[in-house]
Parts: C-alpha cells; structure tokens; sequence
C-alpha cells in the first residue's frame, strides 16, 4: 500500500565527496575550486527496504590556509530514484508506476575541515558539512484503490543532512594523499502527499522522516595530475556503496 | 527558508570568490580590459605612461653600479617612450558630426547623472573583488563571439585558447566568476576580440563615425557588427525583455564601477572632448585590428625593433 511506506526511516543523504582531510589550498592562503560527481546508493527501511539511488554534480570552493584548515561551499545538482515505493502488495490497489523518480534539484553544501599532521608522513583531521535542497523532489503517480482513480503527488522538501567525519590521511612520496574514517550523519526531510481529495485517505498527509542508521565508513585517495589539478577519487560505505570522483584546481 | 538558505549560500560563494581575487591582487597582476582612454591617452602630464614611471622608480639605487644600471634603463625607457609618442595617427569620416555631437552629449549626461552616480552607490556597497568576479561572469559569457571571431580570422590557436578558457572557467571558476585559466599555470590569456576587429582584420575599412545612445562610439563597420555580438551574447536571449534590461543595466553599472575616473580623466585633458573620444575611439580600434593582423601574420611577437622608426599617418576609411 502506497501510504504505508510513509513511515519509513530515510537514511543516509551525503551530498558530495568528503574530500582529503587536509586542505590542498596553498600553505600562505589560498583559494581551491572543484567539479565532482557521486553515484550516491542507499536504503529506507520499515518492513520492506527500498534502494535509493541519486546522481550528484556540483561545483565546490574552497578556501584553506596553514595545510591545517579549509572552508567550503558546495552548489549543486541531484535526481533522485526510489525503487518500488510506490509498488503496492494489495491486490486491490494498482499504482501507475512503481519507482519515484524526480528530476535535477538544486543543493548547497557548506563545510569545514581540520587536520592535524602527526609526521611528514600520516596526520588526522576531521570534517564537519551540512547539506540543503534548494528545491523538492516530486512525483507523481496514479492509484486505483476499489475502482476509485486517484492522482497523487508525493514530495521530499526540505531535505537537509548534516556529517561529521574524522580520518586518518597518509602521503605518499609519489604526491598522493590516502585517506579514511568513519563518519557520523544526521539526515531531516519533510515528506507530503497530496492528491486535492479532501474527506479521503489520500487528501493530504505530511511527515517528517529521518535517517535510522548514524554511522558509515568512507575511504580515498587524492592524486596530482598536472598544473594545479587534482584528482580526488573516493568511496562511501553506508549501507550501500557510493562513489564519486572530483578534479580540483589550487589557485 | 529556502530563500533565507539560498541568500546565505550565495554570499558564502561570492566572499569565496572574493578571497581569490583578493590572493590575486596581492600576488599576481591580472590581466584586465583596459579602456579606451587608458590605451590611447598618455598622462596628460608627462606623457609617459604611467606604468612605465613605476617600473623606473622601484630601481635601486644604493651603489654607483646600480645608479649607472638605472641611468642605463632610463635611457631605454627614453628611447622607448620617445618611439611611443611617434604613434601613428589614424583619422576618421565623420559626416554625421553634427548629429554625433547630439548624441555625444547625451551619452555624456547620461554617464554623469545616471550611471556614475548608481555605480558609485554600487562601488560603495559591493568591494572590488566581488565586482570583479561580477565582470569575469559576464566575460566568460561572451565567449562565443570571441570564439567565432578567433576561427573567422584563422586564429586557430586563439579558438582553442578561447574553448579551453570558457571550460576552464566555468568548471573550475565558479561559473565564470573566477579566471584561474589567466594564472600563470595555465596562462591562457582572453582573445580580446570581436567581429567588427574580424571585418578589420579582411580589410574592411572602418568607415564613417558614429555615435550610438547608451552604446557610445562607434564605426560603420563596428555596428553592422553589432547584431552579430548581440545574437552570440547569451544575455541577449534572457526573456522578458524587461529582465535582459536589467541584467544589461547591472553588466554595465558593474563594469563602470570598475572605471570610474577614466572618462573624466580624457574628457578633461581635451580641449574638444567630442574630438578626443572620436580620435580615441580610431586610434584604439585601429590598434586593436593591427594588433590582431600581426598575430594572424605571424605566430611570433612583434618586437620593438620591428616597427618603423618613423611610422607614416595613415587615414583608414
């Protein structure tokens, strides 16, 4: 039933790659911009599961100082497919369409790290970033429930999240940047559905979601490429597999 | 909220990219547009540009070797400046004088009463960095026309330059608002070019003078341009119109922010101002096109020793 999967956790809503611990900005103060993409994989639970898939593109600047510290701001686009959510068991409902599926949104991200070096080699930092859709994601499906038709719009507003990560880094003498840690996210979002059929189920409905699991690992490495670029590939494990990679340019 | 969130970004962005020009200003010189009055007109005082003054003042002068270094520098800057003002003088038709005159007046009040002061106000709120980063936007959207212009003057290598700039610019730039592509990394200069320079550069003389409202000084050639500009210019195709204009408006009080001073500057130093901007204006776009000839002519720079000692006036029609 289309309503009953309302309920569910949302979980984790990480928008962009963590990046390297340590900020690649020049030691004097300096500026450093980059363009990235995340295959972003994901779960809800309540009873059933339903995968989460969202392509993310943004453009991200940076400014860093001292190797120790960075501020960022991220703004960018993201779609959104919920496989099967809208997949009905009873047999007396039909839905037109099973997944949600929802265009390019706009977020901004902003963000901040620190680093501490241990040696020449390894240092520790952490992170701390915060994600806002500009935008809803919405969807619309049609649903016979006991011959009646009903058109129905379900929206995810106001999706927000916030992470916190801490990490070890280790450089290698080649110039790349390894890096790993856990992380800890918070993810809010208010989820509607509306059909204008006042008096029936289906009428009007708001919720507020949030994500069930806290915690997850992410990993990666940061290689120099020529003039200034960068090349930042990097993994998320949150109960699915996300990856990304970025290009990033010091100026 | 959402408002209240995008506002908030958007400052974040725009202090970010205001950092940058701030680490460019202190460490590098970045290439910018100069203006006709900056490219044609010497100080009024000495007639020596004024950058060059600069350059023979930071000399040391500690030691006798090094007082004799300086001396040996000023005489080169002599020779060099003694070969500047030997400029080569460019006239042009100007049988709309009259109406001309009109319009220049106009333009003239216009600037004085309505976009100086606006600028000003603007200059006052928003620091130059931001109003730079306002600028490279709206350069890095002009990309089309310097593009076309490159391949339609068999400048392949600018075209390429031009391409990988506009990409450059806009992935790692910020949308534009940043110029990393000028950094000494990269070094992938602005072809500070147009049609009516391509046109020029054929062998189209640039005809008679003429003065446009709001637009300013202008050639035949350069207007019959003009519509070709404002089809590659992306702005062009905001809709409604009412917000293209708004967004013109804003374009040109931004770049005036950024120059305030030098029209007055020329206007003052010439006994008949209308004469001084029409002579400029020839002089400046005559530069440009010879400029633009010399690199299509030849891949290598011209040098100094090049040129012709004494350079023969040349009317261009």
């Amino acid at each position: 039933m289309v309503l009953s999967v309302l309920a569910i956790s949302l979980r984790a809503e990480a928008s962009g790659l963590f990046g390297p611990l340590q900020t690649v900005s020049r030691e004097q103060g300096g500026l450093n911009t980059a363009i990235g993409y995340l295959y972003h994989e994901d779960t809800y639970k309540n009873g059933e599961s339903y995968k989460i898939k969202q392509n993310e593109i943004y453009s991200q600047a940076a400014y860093g100082a001292k190797n120790i510290w960075e501020v960022y701001a991220r703004i960018g686009v993201s779609n959104m497919k919920i496989a099967g959510i809208f997949a009905s068991s009873d047999h007396f409902v039909e839905t037109s369409q099973d997944d949600f599926e929802a265009d390019w949104k706009f977020f901004g991200t902003l963000g901040a790290k620190a680093f501490y070096p241990i040696n020449e080699m390894f240092g520790v930092g952490a992170f701390l970033q915060g994600t806002y859709y500009f935008s809803d994601f919405s969807d619309h499906v049609a649903i016979t429930s006991g011959g009646v038709p009903v058109r129905t719009e379900m929206k995810f507003e106001n999706l927000r999240d916030a992470v916190f990560g801490v990490g070890l880094q280790a450089k290698l003498p080649c110039g790349t940047n390894l890096y790993a840690g856990p992380y800890l996210y918070y993810s809010e979002a208010d989820l509607s559905l509306f059909s204008g059929l006042y008096g029936t189920e289906y009428a009007e409905k708001h919720y507020t979601v949030k994500n069930k699991s806290l915690a997850g690992g992410f990993a990666g490495a940061e290689i120099p490429l020529i003039k200034g670029f960068r090349l930042n590939l990097e993994g998320q494990f949150a109960d699915r597999f996300s990856a990304g990679a970025a290009i990033s340019y010091t100026y | 909220m959402k408002s209240y969130f995008s506002i908030v970004f958007l400052i974040v962005v725009l202090l970010t990219a205001g950092f940058a020009h701030g680490q460019e200003s202190a460490s590098t010189t970045t290439p910018r547009d100069v203006s006709v009055s900056q490219q044609v007109a010497p100080s009024p005082e000495t007639g020596v540009d004024p950058t060059a003054i600069d350059q023979s003042q930071a000399s040391p002068h500690d030691t006798v070797e090094t007082i004799n270094e300086e001396y040996k520098e000023d005489e080169i800057l002599e020779e060099y400046v003694a070969g500047n003002l030997k400029e080569e003088k460019v006239e042009i038709a100007d049988p709309l004088e009259p109406v001309n005159r009109v319009v220049h007046g106009f333009n003239d009040k216009l600037y004085f009463w309505a976009l100086k002061p606006v600028a000003q106000g603007y200059k006052t709120v928003l620091p130059e960095p931001a109003r730079l980063s306002v600028k490279n936007f709206f350069s890095n959207l002009a990309f089309p026309a310097r593009f076309l212009s490159c391949l339609l003057q068999a400048d392949f290598s600018g075209a390429a330059m031009e391409t990988g700039r506009f990409a450059i610019n806009t992935l790692w730039g910020i949308g534009g608002l940043l110029d990393p592509s000028s950094g000494k990394e990269l070094n992938l200069q602005k072809q500070d070019t147009d049609l009516g320079q391509t046109l020029g550069v054929w062998g189209v003389g640039q005809g008679f003078y003429i003065v446009w409202p709001f637009f300013g000084p202008s050639s035949a050639r350069d207007t019959a341009t003009l519509v070709g500009d404002y089809f590659l210019y992306p702005v062009s195709y905001i809709n409604p119109w009412y917000d293209w204009l708004a967004v013109r408006t804003y374009e040109e009080v931004n770049a005036t922010s950024l120059r305030i001073g030098d029209y007055e500057a020329l206007k003052d130093a010439a006994i008949d101002p209308y004469v001084a901007f029409r002579d400029a204006y020839a002089q400046y776009r005559y530069k440009k096109i010879k400029a633009r000839k010399a690199k299509g002519s030849s891949s290598a720079p011209v040098t100094r020793q090049e040129q012709p000692a004494a350079p023969v006036p040349e009317r261009e029609n």
